[in-house]
């Protein structure tokens, strides 16, 4: 029997991604925003005068002392993820953590040891992967439509830093890093549940703007044998946030993924697929989110995202976004870096 | 008869096919010349009224154009993709003050003046005082423009409507009433506009929402959408018209027109399309709001 009781959830940090966490748990006829919890109280009136009027907890010890959430969505700073979750996972909680998962990859992988031994659902942040058409390229790279995937090149620019920047998502100690960090890993997100593990990175990046990473080159091998390369910029004139692509290469043909569409050339027939291009635009993809809470930045997948979560914990399955999955990207993101920093090849296990 | 506009926003809010298509917008909206030219383009179809989300270019540009062009200016405050920068940067209070430093000393006094009166909602961060209060200092900085009305930017529009808070609503009534102007909704959600708002719906004309005939960006979907919009079709203006490109200009123009919607929004690749397609006169024709172009 389907459990219809709404599930109800706490939003750790209310800065922007609590925000809309909060919003969105709102407005998704399944959940219940039960409280925020954040140590700059002063928030309380700022999601207040939002509508967002669940309790307010100054920390994660008062919240469990007052109300019993079913899921907590973490959203504080990338350094802060690692003590909010042992402090959440005292007790069983389905688990929602905002990307990147944290700042290193042994505070990742202590995360998802974490929720793995609480035998909690989990899941991370990477909203783009759940746009319809990224999940429609997945379909097609799941499928075999271009046969043994050979090769990729990748983008990944924002409008967003052109100067000196003060807020604690630019430091590295709290971020984590820059733009690969906190922007281009939506890609490599999404380009590690294309091709699987990675094993080797050799990069590059480079400061000119801010005081961390404002661009960065990395030719990425995963494990799976495909290899490619990925440019990325936080410092892009007229990039939308996020403006990504990736373009594919395989045995039978190419697909170029856009933020719209797909296109499709295929030197070959493939099952449901002619040989010659072909196009799939976002419009022709089924329809089914109920409310639009970021028209010109995440769109319809930020209600994708919660409704994949709230089904995994309905049936107590993994999401493809899981926090396993996460801890790829931060191994991707660390192995960028430690590339980066010492001019060689970064094997990664 | 039905109301062509132009939309124009800052290329980075835009989405690109191509890379091509990325340089050829930032280079257009880098020259207020560019962006007067793509208005001649769109006032020959018969867009006279502009729909904008203001940087310095657009609104260099449609200063210009108004002293040739008997035009609308419809406003999208505040311009959330900087505000948004900002607030990563520097916070609520702080990406505020950075707006406020960038006004001209006589908008800065305009806008003080006003600011005397919302410190306490400035200290409580409250959305609707807020986004008001930086809502006005962009109004400041639109002197010499003539705008006709007003709109919320639709980043706030859909939080405010996600958690059910018409305060932001109210307050952008009233900015429009001492204005002199009417306030309008751009939206990606009107049936939740309708139901957060009720009657209070009635006070913003136009509502400005996705209507083709894919149903693309019609949330919940494109059957609920049209049944709203056929409750009260001159109240509403259709946007994302060409469904992201893939449906060509007429026709998509003639579905709008079938609704009996008021008018529709065009992007500047529609238009270019139009002028690309040799269909720029027949859309002039059977979509223009009376006037000559």
């Amino acid at each position: 029997m389907t459990d219809t009781r709404p599930l109800r959830a706490a939003v750790i940090g209310a800065g922007r991604m609590g925000m809309i966490h909060g919003h969105l748990l709102s407005v998704y006829p399944e959940t219940e925003v039960v409280a925020f919890v954040d140590s700059n109280t002063g928030l309380r009136e700022h999601l207040a005068s939002q509508g967002l009027r669940a309790p307010f907890y100054p920390s994660v010890e008062a919240l469990f002392s007052a109300a019993s959430p079913e899921a907590v969505f973490v959203c504080t700073p990338t350094n802060t993820h690692l003590p909010v979750v042992r402090a959440c996972l005292a007790r069983p909680v389905h688990l929602f953590v905002e990307k990147p998962l944290a700042t290193t990859r042994a505070d990742a992988e202590a995360i998802l040891r974490l929720a793995t031994e609480a035998q909690v659902v989990h899941a991370a942040g990477y909203v783009y992967a759940h746009l319809p058409i990224v999940q429609a390229a997945h379909d097609l790279l799941t499928k075999g439509v271009l046969g043994e995937v050979l090769r990729f090149t990748a983008h990944a620019y924002v409008s967003e830093v052109f100067g000196p920047k003060r807020g604690w998502f630019f430091q590295q100690e709290q971020a984590g890093g820059g733009v690969v960090a906190n922007m281009a890993s939506h890609l490599l997100f999404i380009l590690g549940w294309f091709f699987g593990p990675i094993r080797r990175v050799v990069a590059t990046t480079r400061s000119h703007a801010s005081a961390i990473d404002d661009s960065a080159q990395a030719l990425l091998t995963f494990a799976s044998g495909v290899t490619g390369l990925l440019d990325t910029s936080w410092s892009m004139p007229g990039a939308q946030m996020l403006d990504y692509g990736v373009t594919i290469d395989g045995r039978r043909g190419t697909l170029v993924l856009c933020r719209d569409r797909i296109l499709l050339h295929l030197l070959l027939p493939a099952p449901g697929h002619e040989a010659g291009w072909s196009q799939i635009h976002a419009s022709d993809l089924p329809a089914d989110t109920a409310f639009d809470v970021s028209p010109h930045i995440g769109g319809e997948a930020f209600y994708r995202q919660l409704h994949s979560f709230v089904q995994a914990c309905r049936t107590g399955t993994l999401p493809f976004c899981s926090l396993q999955e996460a801890c790829n990207t931060q191994r991707m993101i660390d192995a960028i870096y430690a590339s980066a920093a010492s001019g060689v090849s970064v094997e990664v296990s | 008869m039905s109301h062509l506009i132009l939309e124009l926003r800052p290329p980075e809010s835009q989405h690109y096919a191509s890379w091509r298509d990325r340089l050829e917008t930032v280079a257009r909206y880098s020259q207020p010349d560019e962006v007067h030219a793509l208005c001649e383009k769109a006032y020959a179809l018969g867009a006279h009224t502009i729909l904008a989300v203001f940087d310095d270019t657009i609104r260099e540009a449609l200063v210009a154009f108004q002293r040739w062009r008997d035009v609308e200016v419809w406003a999208v405050v505040p311009n959330m993709f900087a505000f948004i920068r900002d607030l990563t940067d520097l916070g609520v209070v702080g990406a505020t003050r950075a707006r406020f430093m960038r006004l001209t000393p006589p908008a800065m006094v305009r806008t003080g003046f006003r600011t005397m009166f919302a410190l306490d909602g400035i200290r409580r961060r409250d959305l609707a005082i807020g986004t008001m209060l930086v809502s006005d200092m962009e109004l400041a900085a639109l002197r010499g423009l003539r705008v006709t009305r007003l709109f919320l930017h639709p980043q706030v529009t859909e939080i405010a409507l996600a958690a059910g808070a018409p305060a932001v609503f109210m307050a952008l009534a009233a900015t429009a009433q001492r204005l002199g102007i009417e306030a309008g909704l751009v939206t990606h959600n009107p049936l939740r506009a309708a139901a957060v708002l009720g009657p209070e719906l009635r006070r913003f004309a136009p509502i400005i929402a996705p209507c083709n005939s894919k149903g693309y960006k019609m949330f919940p979907n494109r059957e609920e959408c049209e049944r709203l919009f056929r409750s009260d079709p001159a109240h509403f203006i259709a946007a994302e018209v060409t469904a992201g490109g893939t449906l060509a200009p007429e026709a998509a123009l003639a579905h709008t027109r079938a609704l009996g919607l008021s008018g529709a929004v065009l992007d500047a690749r529609t238009v270019e399309a139009a002028f690309r397609a040799g269909t720029a006169a027949s859309i002039g024709s059977s979509d223009c709001d009376g006037r000559a172009a």
